[in-house]
């Protein structure tokens, strides 16, 4: 760009263009980061339940850390990819890290409070992590949804949250959650939640880009 | 009539101040390709801007590799509304 005198409609262009050029990504944050979470959840879980069912060891459980202890460098390091490559920051990317680093907090602190039970036995504790999964989770991607204005992720996070306070009410009713339904069940919102929108964005900005 | 604010009334420093209304910040390299400038001429009025207090530069690490961010003032976002104002009135919107 080369500096000289400028007239007030050469200033307009400037203006226009500069505008036109930094909203060409405004209204989508990355997806590859959800994808990434979404994916290892439904594979874990898959793991889980076939291993659970195969040899009725409950020990089998101890795989569910696979999602924390896989995911977290993994989103560390796609972080810092996205960062460097979208090189700007708008309103909406500031809505959904945000979003997702309380989502996070929240995951990290159940963790540390389920450990610290579990240390004096309550070991039947760590079924508060799958209403985290359901309901925080999920209530996440109803507000992502909202953010960039994706009915198909607030679909999913409702269709979640709702699992959840079902799971809840098993529980009150002394209705036993069963692997056989429950991990299927997580399985299944994790794929509405997260990958049925990603497809369904996907299509929708190659179809823009044509 | 309003007078143009000269800090504003270059190209480049209006391109930049531009992305900026846009975006919540952006790098340096962002700029450099949204401008198509080159990195001399960018850092140079990029400065002169920061100086004025229209934005702020954050010089930080991303990995290994070094990271400029900008982000505009109140004070750049005012100027920059008062610079259109003011052009609107010359071209008798």
């Amino acid at each position: 760009m080369e500096e000289k005198n400028l007239t007030p409609n050469e200033s307009i262009r400037i203006i226009s263009q500069m505008i036109e050029a930094s909203k060409h990504r405004v209204a989508m944050p990355d997806m590859r980061i959800s994808v990434m979470w979404a994916a290892l959840s439904v594979i874990t879980a898959g793991i889980v339940l076939t291993c659970c069912l195969i040899t009725g060891n409950p020990l089998y459980n101890l795989i569910w850390f696979a999602i924390p202890l896989i995911g977290i460098p993994l989103n560390i390091r796609m972080v810092k990819n996205t960062t460097a490559k979208r090189g700007s920051k708008n309103y909406i990317d500031r809505i959904s890290d945000g979003l997702w680093s309380v989502v996070g907090y929240i995951g990290i602190g159940l963790t540390v409070i389920c450990l610290l039970f579990s240390f004096f036995g309550y070991n039947s504790i760590w079924l508060s992590m799958f209403f985290y999964a359901f309901i925080i989770v999920g209530f996440g991607a109803a507000m992502q949804g909202i953010v960039i204005r994706e009915k198909s992720y607030v679909i999913g996070g409702l269709i979640s949250i709702l699992t959840g306070f079902i799971m809840i009410v098993c529980v009150l009713a002394g209705i036993r959650l069963l692997l056989i339904w429950t991990i299927p069940a997580y399985m299944i919102c994790f794929i509405v939640m997260f990958l049925v929108p990603a497809i369904i964005i996907r299509k929708k900005l190659n179809k823009a880009n044509r | 009539m309003k007078e143009l604010n000269p800090l504003l009334h270059s190209q480049l420093r209006l391109a930049v101040m531009s992305i900026l209304m846009n975006v919540e910040d952006a790098d340096f390299v962002y700029l450099k390709e949204k401008t198509e400038s080159t990195a001399g001429n960018l850092s140079v009025q990029i400065d002169k801007l920061s100086a004025a207090g229209y934005l702020t530069i954050e010089k930080g690490f991303l990995g290994k590799r070094t990271r400029t961010v900008c982000r505009i003032t109140p004070l750049g976002r005012k100027a920059f509304e008062e610079y259109v104002d003011a052009l609107k009135e010359y071209i008798g919107m």
